[in-house]
């Protein structure tokens, strides 16, 4: 009995938890730092990095030539309230979506397999958590959708405890000259003096990477930089394609099943997975020891879990498909390079597609040397993924890894060098670290393709440099030659005057002798001596 | 007329250089002219191209050849350094000047100013030091064979020489007995001087100016019917040409006072043999039968094997000796390698003088008795043929 009653004190003393729920929009407003926005410096650019993405994604991908205006206004400088705006000429929103677009953590047109800047349904939302954090303000967005006769005009914000929109105003106007597209403005709290630098770099970066787009910039402080287009063709439209075997796992498969109407496994296999047709099916159900005509829809959780183990083993499935992918391509990166960093001489490099559990990824690489970069004790690295410059914890990339453990003397660069490498992955799956996409993870699928990539480009600029130190040698040898030449003449016509020999005729002649010796095209060496002179002072 | 000052010696001299010059550069020009890389074909001045000539006891200039090109990134400056030298040398012949070494530096002393194609202006000097040009200047001597001598050029005098003896120089007839308490400085252009008559039974070269100046005041070249001589020190062509000559031409026996160490044993041997740096002159300014009369390490200590008797005291020893320094010993190991040093007697001064370690200067035994050094130890040894050769 006693030991009964000690028992029931005792439970009535136990520490007892309480137990709620959160929602994404809670999660996402507590934990700000994991979409990148810890603090008013980096919140700033981070908000503009999304909206922009955004208008990127809106133009792009469906093959719009963007044209992208931005400002940031400061609206309360004593609060630092600064509102940012950002319009696109993209394919719009449909206004039934643009509550949730805006209004609901993970909404998004993006998840596909597709290659995008957004991923994670997350990035507008963020922006808006943030605002409502800080200012208390709510989003404005105007949109036309490709042919619309009308604009769409929505004030929201987001009821945070439920991540649902709340849509505070809405209107409809005329839409007579057929715009299409999307502006949004939104004001936030940030630190303008000290994100102004990060800022300017992400235009410049993502400008490199755009030289097909028009980005105007219009800053707190009334500064304006236009990023002109300077190329006249867009990188491939990346197209959707169904998941490849490799690329799947037991909860998708699960998913993936219960969405198909297919009445065999056969059936099944061909309709969802890319690449796959009747042949290899027969093949892969064959080796699996599946039947091939049993209904997909009754397979046990554990038949679901082998199913997935056979399928990652069978080697006979076509490699994944690189039409989701949308990689930059030696023209736009070499453009981009050019008439951002104005060097002397770039190379750009588009490796074939590969493979990466189960998602198809191109690694570019593209160097730019000398010209106006100056000499630096390590490369200057530009990141991208999915065409987004990465600026944040170079350090913790996969890239800084390959750059840094790369032997550049065998290419014919010793450092202090002018140089700048950029690296591209784009991929239906990039290895992000956190959801703010600042550094790629060590995927050794990609760190090996960027190491090819990169010994490509190397082994173009080692060609240049080559070729470039045989000019500046051949340059030096005239140049010294010519500069003793008044001597040397002089000195043999004072010596053989008896004999009636002309200074002027011995440089002629050393002249001539000269050329024969270099061995070089009358052209390149008259391009050489080009503006050289030479006197003596007795 | 100017002209007529002119002694005829030089006029002669000038003339066979300016030729010698004209005949070498030509080659140059037909080079150019055929449309090639001009080169000069120069012997090397290097320590691997000095050759002992055993038989003829002298150190010569060997066979190696350096081809100087003008189209040669890292000759083509020497390349222009030779010919600007060769002119002003050249012009110096023709305008009857005398230059000395420094002249000629100032003369080619150029800057070369020149805007390069990515129009970066440079300047540059055709030569900064004085060490560039001297180098070029023995490079003309080695290229066209002839002395600076005998080119004209004037180098600082040092030697002196006093003695019963009669010369003629630039047209003067000078009495070598009566220079006073001085002594007739050895022109640059020795060659040039005429022996008139003679006087003399050997020739003795006193290294320290200071030890022959006391041999002056008490007449020891009267005395002891000898021709005084001093370098003071390393002898400057000019000395040596000159001993040369005395030797060669008059038939006068040399002997060579020196230091006992290193340094004075390699005084003595640039008399007799030639310097490394000067090889190529030794022809012409060695003295092959330069025999060294002292300070020997056996005057100091004797020598137990051959019997001699040292000519210091035990307490003279301890006062006079110098504790040899690290140096020392190092060159005499140095000289150890020459050939010219592997003669029984140099092993055995400088086997004497590694045991001991320990050198004198030549002004100890003037400290011990100038009478000593004047009436004993030089008569005492020349008689007796206690030298070394
Ligand atoms: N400027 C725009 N033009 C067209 N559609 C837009 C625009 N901005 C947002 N959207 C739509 O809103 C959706 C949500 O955007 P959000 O930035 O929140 O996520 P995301 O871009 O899909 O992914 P991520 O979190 O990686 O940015 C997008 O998927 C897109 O469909
Ligand atoms: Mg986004």
């Amino acid at each position: 009995m006693a030991r009964q009653r000690a028992q029931r004190a005792k439970a009535a003393e136990a520490p007892r938890e309480t137990f709620k729920s959160m929602s994404p929009s809670e999660f996402f407003y507590h934990y700000k730092e994991i979409a990148g926005f810890d603090n008013p410096t980096k919140a700033l650019y981070q908000a503009v990095r999304e909206l922009v993405e955004n208008a990127l994604d809106a133009t792009d991908v469906h093959g719009i030539f963007p044209d992208i205006f931005v400002s940031i206004e400061a609206v309360d400088r004593e609060e630092s309230f600064y509102r940012i705006t950002v319009e696109d000429n993209g394919i719009g929103i449909p206004p039934n979506n643009v509550p949730s677009a805006f209004g609901r953590v993970f909404f998004s047109s993006k998840y596909k397999l597709r290659q995008a800047r957004g991923r994670f349904g997350l990035g507008a939302k963020a922006v808006i958590i943030y605002a409502q954090a800080t200012t208390g303000r709510p989003i404005e967005v105007y949109t036309a959708p490709i042919g619309s006769r009308r604009v769409y005009y929505f004030k929201l914000k987001i009821d945070i405890q439920r991540n649902e929109p709340l849509v505070l105003a809405r209107g409809e106007f005329e839409n007579p000259s057929g715009w299409h597209g999307t502006r949004v403005s939104i004001t936030i709290k940030g630190d303008w003096s000290r994100a102004r630098h990060r800022i300017y770099t992400y235009f410049q970066r993502t400008a490199i990477a755009a030289p097909y787009a028009n980005i105007v910039f219009v800053d707190p402080d009334g500064n304006v930089v236009v990023y002109r287009r300077t190329l006249n063709k867009l990188p491939p439209k990346p197209r959707e394609v169904k998941p490849h075997p490799h690329g799947v796992d037991a909860e998708m498969l699960k998913q993936l099943i219960s969405r198909s109407n297919a009445k065999t496994m056969l059936e099944f296999m061909v309709e969802t997975f890319q690449g796959v047709g009747k042949k290899t099916a027969e093949a892969f159900l064959e080796y699996a020891g599946i039947p091939k005509d049993l209904d997909p829809h009754r397979l046990s959780e554990r038949d679901i879990v082998r199913l997935v183990s056979k399928m990652r083993e069978f080697r006979k499935f076509r490699p994944p498909s690189a039409d989701a992918l949308s990689p930059l391509g030696p023209e736009v990166i070499e453009t981009g390079l050019r008439s951002i960093l104005k060097p002397e001489f770039v190379v750009a490099v588009t490796r074939r597609p590969k493979v990466y559990e189960g998602h198809p990824f191109i690694v570019e690489v593209g160097i730019a040397y000398g010209g106006e970069i100056p000499p630096q004790e390590e490369p200057m690295l530009l990141r991208y993924a999915n065409k987004i410059p990465l600026l944040y914890d170079e350090r913790a990339d996969v890239a800084w890894k390959v750059l840094h453990s790369f032997d550049w003397k065998t290419y014919m660069v010793t450092f202090p060098a002018p140089i700048a490498v950029l690296t591209h992955i784009a991929s239906t799956k990039v290895p992000y670290k956190a959801a703010g996409k600042e550094s790629v993870a060590e995927a050794p699928e990609i760190e090996q393709e960027l190491r090819n990539a990169l010994r490509e480009a190397a082994r173009k600029l080692r060609e240049y440099l080559l070729k470039k130190k045989r000019e500046e040698e051949a340059k030096r040898r005239i140049v010294t030659f010519m500069k003793y030449t008044p001597e040397v003449a002089k000195s043999l016509a004072v010596i053989l005057k008896s004999y009636g020999v002309k200074e002027s005729d011995i440089r002629e002649m050393l002249l001539t002798a000269m050329k024969k010796r270099l061995g070089l095209p009358e052209e390149e060496f008259a391009k050489l001596v080009e503006g050289l002179e030479v006197s003596v002072e007795e | 007329m100017a002209e007529s000052y002119i002694d005829q010696a030089d006029k002669e001299a000038r003339k066979r250089a300016l030729e010698v010059f004209r005949q070498r550069f030509r080659e140059v020009l037909e080079q150019i002219r055929r449309g090639e890389n001009p080169f000069l074909m120069l012997p090397k001045r290097t320590l691997s191209n000095t050759i002992y000539d055993e038989r003829r006891k002298l150190l010569l200039l060997g066979p190696e050849k350096l081809k100087r090109s003008f189209f040669d990134l890292h000759e083509a400056k020497k390349f222009m350094q030779t010919l600007l030298m060769a002119r002003i040398i050249f012009e110096a012949l023709e305008r009857d000047e005398y230059p000395t070494i420094r002249d000629l530096y100032y003369r080619g002393k150029h800057t070369i100013v020149y805007r390069e194609p990515g129009g970066r202006r440079h300047e540059e000097n055709t030569w900064d030091e004085q060490r560039e040009s001297d180098a070029v200047i023995r490079d003309i001597e080695v290229l066209t064979g002839l002395l600076r001598e005998e080119m004209l050029i004037l180098s600082k005098e040092k030697g002196k020489v006093v003695g019963d003896m009669r010369i003629r120089s630039g047209g003067d007839v000078i009495d070598l007995s009566k220079m006073g308490h001085g002594a007739y400085a050895i022109e640059p252009t020795p060659d040039l001087i005429e022996f008139l008559d003679v006087n003399a039974e050997y020739v003795l070269v006193v290294e320290k100016d200071a030890v022959f100046q006391q041999l002056h005041r008490i007449k020891y070249w009267r005395q002891h019917k000898a021709i005084l001589i001093t370098s003071a020190g390393q002898p400057d062509r000019a000395t040596r040409r000159f001993v040369r000559r005395l030797n060669e031409e008059l038939g006068l026996p040399v002997y060579i006072l020196t230091d006992a160490d290193p340094y004075g044993w390699y005084i003595y041997s640039v008399f007799k043999i030639g310097s490394i740096t000067l090889s190529y002159e030794s022809e012409r300014l060695a003295t092959p039968q330069a025999r060294f009369i002292g300070v020997s390490m056996t005057d100091i200590f004797g020598d137990p094997k051959s019997g001699k008797k040292p000519y210091l005291t035990e307490q003279e020893r301890r006062n006079y000796i110098i504790k040899a320094k690290d140096a020392d010993i190092k060159r005499a190991y140095e000289l150890m390698n020459y050939l010219w040093f592997q003669t029984p007697k140099w092993k055995r001064e400088i086997e004497i003088f590694l045991d001991k370690k320990a050198k004198l200067e030549i002004e100890a035994l003037t400290s011990k008795g100038l009478r000593f050094l004047a009436d004993k130890y030089l008569p005492e040894k020349i008689e007796t043929g206690d030298w070394i050769e």
